[in-house]
């Protein structure tokens, strides 16, 4: 029996396609996630904490090893083995912490000769680490053969600013909700008062403190962690798994509105600011 | 009852004209408002509207992706095939050959019946958009709404003149033929100006201009011109040259291996030679496109061009490379299978040897991954992150060359392929390929001292190189294209070439050409829409929806091969509707004289 050419050219074309899918399919799989936002402020963050936090953004978030190694010398970016040292000895009369935040804000400042002016700041987008991030990344570099002495009131208050995602649509994302009705959620019905701090509200210390909520976090953040806490991550220096994740039922959608739209008011200074 | 006079009624007419004239102004003024309104309107929704919907079953992000590389399979043929008929007019028109214009003539009729579907596909498109995106959508139509006017305007345009094109293609005829020639020609130029509105749509997603920080227009111009729109532009009309010619060649190989006599063979046969011909002139030039391309990612953001090539997506490069590997070695393999036909050939059989030496050589480079992600165990063995010998080869100076290398020696196969039946009666013959041996050795050594000399110097001028490499390429097929013309003019035949006496692989080998090259299309858009990651619109709009994940190769892969063959199955239904119109005719119509007619007119 005779294969008519329609079949034979049909599997034929299904056969190339196939092995370039196995071929797709038989390396290594990887993904690109989106970073995750961290806040460390208003957190009793150790120095170990900080800088465990700080590698994870240089190996994440920050895309730092995609230039810089530790250890290995690298064409595009100097070897970053014992900057912590070196940075202290850069520039006379700049302590190591000043001349790290520069060298990551305004990475043009202090270029190492010989290599091509190519970094981004860091602060803001694509990378857009937010004042917290840098903090952290800060100490970790520090970490690289000095001693972590960065502080949050280190870092300018300016570094982060902008949200992260930086366009106008969610940057002024204006919700319908009602700051001064959820203020009362806020300290009636949903309890948050029991675990959090917010401005004058409250003094718990057994959730991180939110003075300053609506400043260092986008709408996106603060929404999605009310409904759903563990997947935003948990603040450094809190236990995970204490928030409940039964927001989403108990709260009314008019109230869960009011509560996010008192959260964005919350833009004062925090307790590591008063410091 | 009242009569009129012919002057009532011319009156009454002006009278009429002149109220429609004033309604045609007040509409008119009324779009021209709504163009000023609705950007700042479109922005101003922005802000409030709801980000994201889920597509039921399969999720948003799957749902827009098949659509919009299906729509931009068709979008691609619809604009490619009309570039490669045009071609085909034009030699047809100097060669005095009716085959071609047949030729050309079949294929509009093939666009024309796309032309519906991909509209279909477009306004699907539109909807998922507007539907499951719209917070994006109304920032972009914020941005861009009054070049979406000139899209659907040209859209009108080219609709219209191609409709002109193919109705009036036997009464725009003999004398006339330079107008109908001109219809194509305008035609083309619409439906490349929509390929460029388009293109800044979505290269503005990539490497967005013309906007402050908080992602608000500052100038629209800069919005269209941004880094990436240029390069894209190039790349795209190149790829559908490309693609109209591998999609004509293997519509003409399927064509060949169901046909019943050697007539249609024989014509079959050169219509694939003729679409893999130009297939090939374009892909020559395609890579060079992409080496623009990538300049300008790194010119843009020097973080996005790593992570394209060096960071997560570093693995689909070596998967690309084996792509275009089969690309050119396919290529160069129908040519020289195709020389089996043309007596006189046998003298350049001895070169093939090497020419694959070169060609397997090359793709072994190119193949070669410099960065990827190894497991503990392999980092160990190999000592490193590279491997210690071959990881040199990775790198782009080593590809640069094997690409360059590769080039010159696909056309060289192209120059034996040309002149296999022929012998030069010129005196300076001899001088001439002389010359040319020295044009090509020239252009090989510059391509290679540019790539190692790479090895010595920054990133950013090393990317500067491969422009000199690829001047001293096309240089060298520009220079003997240059003496070969004239050299072979008039030369002495040692025979006809056998037309459709080709063994039925070759055509196998067109339509290998021809799903790889629209898989290769399907990666590439993953691999230019994925190098924004987690960004709608890069730095400016970030992605918050569940899909914000870039997924892995394999996902991917899984996903342009599923939309391949659904392109595929789509194109064959609409051949086989071409072709019903042909049932029960001789399969040219005109039925000119085919075998070993046209040994001078390759």
């Amino acid at each position: 029996m005779q294969v008519p050419v329609t079949l034979k050219v049909s599997a034929f074309a299904l056969f190339v396609m196939g092995v370039y899918t196995y071929y797709a399919n038989s390396i290594p799989q990887l993904q690109s996630k989106p970073p995750e936002e961290l806040s460390l402020e208003g957190g009793n963050v150790t120095p170990d904490q900080l800088v465990k936090a700080g590698e994870e953004i240089f190996k994440g978030k920050g895309t730092c090893e995609i230039c810089h190694r530790i250890g290995q010398k690298g064409t595009r970016a100097p070897d970053l083995a014992g900057v912590g040292a070196r940075a202290a000895k850069s520039k006379p009369g700049m302590s190591a912490k000043a001349y790290l935040i520069e060298s990551l804000l305004s990475p043009a400042a202090h270029l190492v000769q010989g290599y091509p002016a190519i970094m981004p700041k860091v602060d803001k987008p694509p990378i857009a680490l937010n004042r917290s991030e840098v903090w952290a990344l800060t100490a970790f570099l520090e970490s690289l053969g000095g001693t972590v002495t960065v502080k949050l009131d280190d870092i300018p208050k300016t570094a982060g600013a902008a949200p992260a995602g930086g366009a106008a649509p969610a940057a002024e994302l204006k919700l319908p909700g009602d700051p001064k009705a959820g203020q009362a959620v806020f300290m009636g019905k949903g309890a948050c008062i029991a675990c959090h701090k917010a401005g004058p509200i409250g003094a718990s210390p057994v959730g991180p403190d939110l003075t300053q909520i609506g400043k260092i976090q986008t709408p996106d953040y603060i929404m999605a962690k009310i409904l759903d806490p563990a997947s935003m991550g948990t603040v450094a220096g809190y236990p995970p798994g204490l928030m409940p994740r039964t927001f989403g039922q108990t709260l009314t959608a008019k109230e869960y509105l009011d509560v996010v739209s008192f959260l964005l008011t919350q833009k004062g200074e925090g307790p590591a600011a008063k410091k | 009852m009242p009569s009129f006079s012919h002057k009532d009624n011319a009156v009454l007419r002006t009278g009429a004209v002149a109220g429609q004239l004033v309604r045609a102004i007040w509409a008119g003024a009324m779009v021209l408002l709504l163009l000023q309104v609705m950007p700042a309107l479109a922005q101003e929704t922005a802000k409030g509207a709801e980000a994201y919907r889920a597509f039921p079953l399969f999720g948003s992000r799957l749902a827009v992706w098949g659509i919009a590389q299906i729509h931009l399979n068709f979008a691609a043929f619809i604009l490619g095939v009309p570039i490669f008929a045009v071609i085909v007019e034009i030699m047809g028109m100097r060669t005095k050959d009716p085959r071609y214009d047949w030729l050309a003539h079949q294929f509009v009729k093939l666009v024309f019946a796309a032309f519906s579907t991909t509209a279909l596909l477009g306004g699907l498109l539109l909807f998922l958009l507007i539907g499951y995106y719209p917070k994006f959508f109304s920032y972009l139509t914020g941005i861009f709404y009054s070049t979406m006017w000139i899209y659907a305007a040209l859209f009108f345009l080219e609709t219209f003149t191609v409709y002109l094109w193919y109705y009036g293609w036997d009464w725009l005829s003999g004398s006339r033929k330079w107008i109908h020639l001109g219809l194509g020609i305008l035609a083309n130029l619409f439906g490349t100006a929509i390929l460029l509105i388009s293109n800044a749509w979505v290269t503005f997603m990539m490497s967005p201009r013309g906007v402050d920080e908080a992602g608000k227009l500052t100038s629209l111009w800069q919005a269209i011109n941004n880094y990436t729109w240029m390069p894209i532009n190039i790349h795209r009309i190149l790829a559908n040259i490309v693609f109209g010619g591998t999609i004509a060649a293997a519509y003409a190989a399927f064509r060949f291996l169901s046909a019943k006599t050697h007539e249609e063979r024989a014509l079959y046969d050169w219509m694939g030679y003729i679409g893999n011909f130009v297939a090939i002139s374009s892909l020559l030039v395609l890579p060079f496109a992409g080496y623009y391309l990538g300049r300008e990612i790194y010119s843009f953001n020097q973080t996005m061009g790593i992570t394209m090539m060096g960071g997560f997506m570093s693995w689909l490069w070596v998967l690309q490379a084996i792509l275009i590997g089969v690309l050119f070695i396919g290529s160069n393999y129908y040519l020289w299978l195709g020389m089996e036909r043309i007596p006189g050939a046998e003298r350049y059989r001895k070169y093939i040897p090497y020419l694959i030496m070169v060609l397997a050589a090359g793709f072994m480079v190119w193949a070669t991954p410099r960065s990827m992600v190894v497991t503990l165990q392999e980092s160990r063995a190999m000592g490193g992150t590279h491997h210690p010998v071959l990881g040199f080869l990775g790198v782009m100076s080593a590809k640069n060359t094997a690409v360059n290398l590769m080039i010159l020696t696909t056309f060289l196969s192209f120059l034996l392929y040309r002149r296999a039946n022929r012998i030069s009666v010129k005196p300076w013959a001899g001088m001439g390929m002389a010359a040319q041996w020295v044009i090509f050795g020239l252009a090989a050594v510059i391509v290679t001292f540019y790539g190692v000399y790479g090895y010595f110097v920054e990133s950013i001028v090393r990317i500067g190189f491969s422009v000199y490499q690829v001047m001293a390429v096309l240089g060298a097929i520009v220079l003997v294209m240059t003496i070969d013309i004239p050299m072979f003019k008039g030369a002495r035949s040692t025979g006809t070439i056998r037309w459709g006496q080709i063994p039925p692989r070759s055509q196998y080998v067109l339509i290998l050409l021809a799903v790889t090259f629209t898989w290769l299309m399907g990666l590439m858009g993953f691999a230019r829409s994925g190098i924004r990651q987690h960004w709608h619109v890069y730095g400016v709009m970030r992605d918050t929806s569940v899909d914000a994940v870039t997924p892995a190769l394999g996902y991917a892969a899984n996903v342009i091969t599923t939309v391949t063959a659904i392109f595929f199955a789509m194109v064959f239904f609409i051949f086989w509707l071409g072709s019903l119109g042909e049932k029960g005719k001789h399969p040219h119509g005109m039925g000119p004289a085919t075998a070993g007619s046209s040994e001078d007119r390759r």
